[in-house]
Order: structure tokens, then sequence, then C-alpha cells
């Protein structure tokens, strides 16, 4: 590099604090509209992708939208619930092949996703370690709640209560890790995967306790007859499955009215899924059944609206530090006449410190094009890492 | 509001682990399918039909499959199979907690409900270390009827030649042949049988209703294991049970210790092996661990028959 090029490179460097200034101004202008484009666009397209593989979703009459993220990202709070009759009905049609769903409990802010093993199947999701779950009580963890909480294989994770004040409530149950599975880049990751019926021992209504027929269990008897035997609040219920204890766990009352918080339901083609929609329509089936796919459209319809009016309010941010370089150049040119002055004596055309003033913009604004997009791609490839690191502080 | 932080944060978390996802493939299935079998009986009806087209499996259990329950390893094994065949009628207790595939399960009593024997008003009893449990709800022996284990192989055959079309015909000449031997064995059972005709008998455990109901025996059941010596409450029940059920004949599962035989010669009452062949035999197959007992029956009557001339 030499002549006029040189000279700007050497007015930028002697310049520090005003450079630094320029070059931030305008990478930001340039970064945040094309950031923010990149980033809504990926996050559509991996929430349309996971929306997309799931085919129908049935769930409670309700707000679509929440059945819809409670069932795909296991967000938002306690879902309304449906009978796992449903799920029956469902099997019976011989229209699709139903998978249950319960999220309604945590473990250290993980969901705990109560299915069967078709769901892994569904999902493609692999192990990396370990084995699927085999018994009540066992339970497989994603790769980021694994990473996070720092478990695996051989770890065991306690239920979180409800509510912290409800003494009376169930009690918390520890879950055996016997599987970790790998990234599958979706809120699989961030869930604990435990058989449904380990759900149900969570609310309470399957569990193990000491054998009331043995002497052991006299004082925990309140009323002994032929044909029952009533315990009272001393029983000894046990708080995690073991294969020791597994054979005195039992469910109270009719299975098939126990919770699911929604069913994924995977029609043979497109035929089965329009009389599967067709029977929902009618009637025939309670609850309500949702394309999972159709109800984020929509949401992402909105999300992209919003999006459209940020840009626009970021390019009229754009045009006001445009006119402000602008206006930085113009001044620096009159503060440089003396400077200019002194070249053309020294004999530089005008040609020369033309090139000389266009070289300074130009690295500029080649500087700020190169930060930028380090900075795009640092935000497409590092945000988790950063957001954690930030959360964490 | 809501749904547009849930978007954020979506937004965050999500943009950048799409660099991290791995392309993922199923597990390709390599050479014979896999089929596994939860009784003895099951895998021999089922090794019978498939021949070497099927990779039949039955797990090693140590004592009665009826009191077995796979552990979580053994569970995550079961998963692999391709066909999981199950006795069904509440023989697979195990099945309450364990996590299987629903797809892969073929119960094969599911077509023969109507034919199920149900049990009342059983008491919970413990032998051995298999646990305390109860024969209340549906008999489970259900092979023991060689019509019902015909019905039983026709469902296996059906579930085969859905898991290898290409081997349906196959699969339906071996259940042909099966249902013959079957079908022999069910006549020389009721010959057998036929002999004894009204004269009251008594079976060692509740594990004989359909050979009972079957061949109409006049017979009655205890709860006592051949390796167990019953206390002196057992033996008041059992001198009970002989004064309004006078039986000369009682059935065991495996030949009783001789304590236990001694007292009941001494009762008048002859004990004999009946093996349901619930588990993998030490020698021999199916049908014959069925022909022995068969022979052992017929010996013992016969000899019975000399003694009364």
């Amino acid at each position: 590099m030499k002549g006029a090029l040189l000279l700007g490179w050497r007015y930028l460097a002697h310049h520090r604090l005003k450079t630094v200034v320029l070059l931030a101004s305008v990478t930001l202008m340039m970064f945040l509209p094309s950031a923010t484009r990149l980033l809504v666009a990926d996050s559509a397209k991996a929430l349309t992708a996971r929306a997309e593989q799931t085919p129908l979703l049935i769930g409670a009459k309700g707000s679509e939208l929440e059945l819809v993220l409670n069932a795909l990202y296991f967000h938002s709070g306690r879902p309304p619930e449906i009978p796992h009759q449903l799920l029956d009905e469902i099997d019976e049609t011989g229209l699709a092949s139903p998978i249950p769903l319960n999220t309604r409990f945590q473990t250290r802010g993980a969901p705990i996703v109560g299915t069967n093993l078709d769901y892994f199947s569904f999902r493609k999701l692999q192990l990396s370690d370990g084995r699927m779950m085999g018994l009540l009580g066992e339970c497989v963890v994603g790769v980021n709640v694994a990473r996070s909480l720092q478990v695996g294989v051989g770890d065991s994770l306690v239920s979180s209560p409800e509510t912290v004040f409800d003494l009376a409530g169930v009690y918390p149950l520890k879950m055996n890790i016997v599987g970790v599975l790998e990234s599958s880049a979706s809120a699989d990751d961030d869930a604990v995967f435990v058989d449904i019926r380990t759900t149900w021992v969570i609310q309470g209504l399957g569990h193990g306790h000491q054998d009331l027929q043995e002497a052991t269990a006299g004082s925990a008897v309140l009323n002994r007859s032929k044909e029952s035997i009533t315990a009272n609040a001393s029983l000894v219920q046990y708080n995690e499955i073991t294969t020791e204890n597994v054979r005195e766990f039992h469910f109270h009352g009719d299975t098939t009215g126990f919770p699911l918080s929604a069913v994924i339901a995977v029609p043979a083609n497109e035929k089965d899924s329009t009389l599967l929609r067709g029977r929902f329509q009618e009637g025939t089936i309670g609850g309500q059944l949702v394309i999972p796919g159709q109800v984020l459209g929509e949401l992402l319809n909105t999300v992209f609206t919003v999006q459209n009016y940020v840009i626009l309010g970021m390019a009229m941010l754009s045009l006001a530090t445009v006119a402000v370089i602008t206006l930085v150049f113009l001044l620096s040119q009159q503060l440089r006449r003396g400077e200019f002055y002194t070249l053309k004596r020294m004999g530089a055309s005008r040609g020369f410190v033309a090139t000389l003033v266009a070289s300074e913009l130009g690295f500029v604004l080649l500087g700020s094009l190169l930060l930028a997009t380090l900075m795009t791609w640092v935000a497409r490839t590092y945000a988790t890492e950063i957001l954690l690191t930030f959360m964490t502080l | 509001m809501k749904y547009i932080l849930f978007f954020i944060t979506f937004v965050l978390l999500t943009a950048c682990t799409e660099k991290q996802s791995d392309g993922i493939d199923a597990n390709a299935v390599q050479g014979a399918p896999v089929v596994i079998a939860s009784n003895y009986p099951l895998y021999f009806f089922t090794q019978k039909i498939a021949g070497d087209v099927i990779d039949v499996r039955f797990p090693e259990i140590d004592g009665d499959p009826a009191m077995w329950a796979p552990g979580g390893q053994q569970s995550a094994d079961l998963q692999k199979a391709d066909l999981l065949i199950l006795n069904g009628a509440g023989y697979e207790s195990w099945l309450a907690f364990t996590t299987l595939p629903g797809g892969q399960l073929l119960d094969t009593t599911t077509n023969v409900q109507a034919m199920l024997l149900p049990i009342e008003n059983e008491a919970i009893h413990q032998h051995g270390p298999a646990g305390k449990h109860s024969h209340e709800g549906t008999a489970f022996t259900t092979w023991l009827d060689p019509q019902l284990a015909i019905e039983q192989a026709r469902s296996i055959m059906q579930g085969l030649s859905q898991l290898e079309p290409k081997q349906a015909g196959l699969f339906n000449t071996n259940f042909e042949e099966l249902k013959l031997q079957l079908g022999q064995l069910d006549q020389s059972l009721a010959q057998a049988f036929s002999r004894l005709g009204d004269q009251p008998i008594i079976f060692s455990h509740p594990v004989y209703q359909y050979l009972q109901h079957r061949y109409r025996i006049n017979g009655r059941s205890m709860h006592w294991e051949p390796e167990v010596e019953p206390g002196t409450k057992e033996w008041i029940g059992f001198g009970n049970l002989l004064r309004e059920h006078p039986a000369t004949l009682m059935l065991w599962e495996a030949s009783p210790i001789d304590s236990v035989k001694n007292k009941l010669e001494q009762l008048g009452v002859v004990s004999m092996e009946f093996n349901p062949a619930g588990n993998l035999p030490d020698q021999g197959n199916y049908f014959s661990v069925m022909n022995q007992n068969v022979i052992r029956l017929n010996l013992l009557l016969s000899e019975a028959s000399e003694q009364t001339k």
C-alpha cells in the first residue's frame, strides 16, 4: 500500500477515536437489519420444521396456539388436560397412530415429558449414551439438560413440587437417568422424557407403598375388614421406583380417565388425515384437533409483520446515520483544507486528494462490512452460548 | 404478548443451534427379524412356525416365567425386538410397569377372550423369591388346553405373516403341521384323562384350570409348591379338603420333596408330576414334556387299575 491509500490508512489510524465511532455507527447500521431478518428467518424455519413434522395435534378445547406451543416446545404453564380414553378412541379409528404427551411437570426447571417409545422414533431421536427408559421411574434426558444440570447415566433427578406450600400434595419422585439423547437442535434437547405412566405416579394417581397385609404395616392401618384395608396418613410411600419395589406400584381408578396434555396423531396418508379431521369436526371424538403448521403460520405472520415495522424503523435510523456521517465527512473536509493545500503545494493533483478522501471512506465502509458480517456470523453461531453466559453472570 | 416473548426467546435459543443439527438415520435392521416370546410354549410354537426365517428368542428365566419381571436393561432388550409374543390373559403382569413399543406387542389370546377362564376369591400368597402374588383374575396357563394352544399358534402365524409377508405361505404350512401335532396331543390327553372318569383329583397349584376345563376333570387346587414343606395349617386344610373331595391322585408342576410325597401316600394320595412346560425344559421340547406327562398318567392309571383288580 502506498500513495493516497497509505496516507488515507495512516489518517484513520492517527484519528483512532473518530475512526472507531465511524466504524461502530456504520457496522451497527449494517448489522442490525440483516441480523434481525436472518435470525427471524432461521427461527421461523426451525419453528415451522417442527410444526410441519407434526401432522396433527389433539388437545383440550381452548387456545390452539397454547396447545401447539405446549406439545411442540413444552412451553407455557399447566396445560388443560384430556382423558387417556381420547387416545384409545383415536387408535380405534385406525386412521392415525396416536402418541401421548403429558407435559405438566418439571424437574429443576426442565420439562418432564411423559410419552411412549413411539415418540422417539417419530422425532428420530437417538441416544448418545445409555438406553431408553424400560421401567416406571426411569428417564432419558435431552443433551442440553445433561449439560446444564451436569447429569448423566446413573444419576437421578427429582420431580419438582407444583406448589411450595402444598404440604398435602404429591411426593416428589426420584427418577433414575438411564439414557442421554443426541442433539436434535430442538425442544427435545431441553426435556426429560419418562413413560407416560411415570407422570401419573408423579401426579399421585399411582403410587407404591408397604404391603398393608404385612404385620409390619400395623400402625399404618386405619381400618381392616374382609373386603378392604384402609391406611392412615402414616403409610410409607416410596419416592423412588426400583426393581425391588416396582411391583408394589399401582394405579387407583380407571386409567382411561387419566390425564394427557396432548396427543400427536400420525396418519398414514392424507386421506386418513382428512377423515380424522372430519371425525373431530362432526364431534364424534371430543377435544380439538389442530394442524400445528397452520397454527404456527398464523403466529409467524404476526411476527413477520412486527419484524417489518422493526426493520422500517431501523432503515429510518440508518438514513439518519448516513446523514450524520456525511455531515462529519463534509465538516472534516473543511477542517482539513490546510492539509489539502499543503499536499497541492507538494505537487499532489486534485485526483490524488480525491483518492485520499475516498480511500478513507472506503476503509471505513469495508471495515464496517467485515465487522457486520463477523457479528452476524457470531450471532447465528454462538447466540445460545452468549445468551447463557449473560444469564448465568 | 406472551407468544411474542416466547418467539423472541425461541429466536435467541434456536437460531444458532441449527448448526448443531446432525443427520439422524434410523437404525437399519440387519439379518432376520427378532421375535421374543414371553414363555416357553409360545417360544416353541413360534420356532416351529417361523423355521429359520425368524430369529426367535426366549429370555433366560430362572423359575416360572409367569412370575418373571424384566429389569430395566432387559426391558430395553425387549424393546429391540421386532415382535413380542405375549401369552395375554394377565400372564405378563410386568407389562404394567415396563415401557414397551405398543405396535410390536402380539397378545396371542386376544382372539379367544370368550374361551378364557375367570378366577375369583383367590388368596394372595408367596413362594420363593418371586414375591407375593394372587391368581385372581384370569387363568393364564392357556396352552394346557391344546385347542387354545392352536388358537395361540394361529395368532403367532398371523403376526409373523404381517412381519414377513413374503414368508406367509411357509408360516401357514408350518402352522398346519403344528396344529396337527397339537391335535394329536389333545387326543392323547383326552384318552388319558377319560380313564379318570369322575374320580376326584387335587392340583398342587391353581395352574391347571384349562386342563381341568378341557378334559372335565373333577379337580380342586391347593397352593403348594413342590420344594416347600407345607405347615400344620396347610396339612389340616388338606385333610379337610380330602373329606369333601376324596382324591387319590395329586398333580404337581414338578416332583414334590420326598417328605411331602410320603406323607401324601400315608393319606392315600399318589403324587404325579404334570409339567405345564412353562419354562425351557432341561431336556426335550414341548411335545416330549407333554407326552411324558401323558405316559406318566397312563402308567399310574394302569397301575391303579391293576391294583384294583
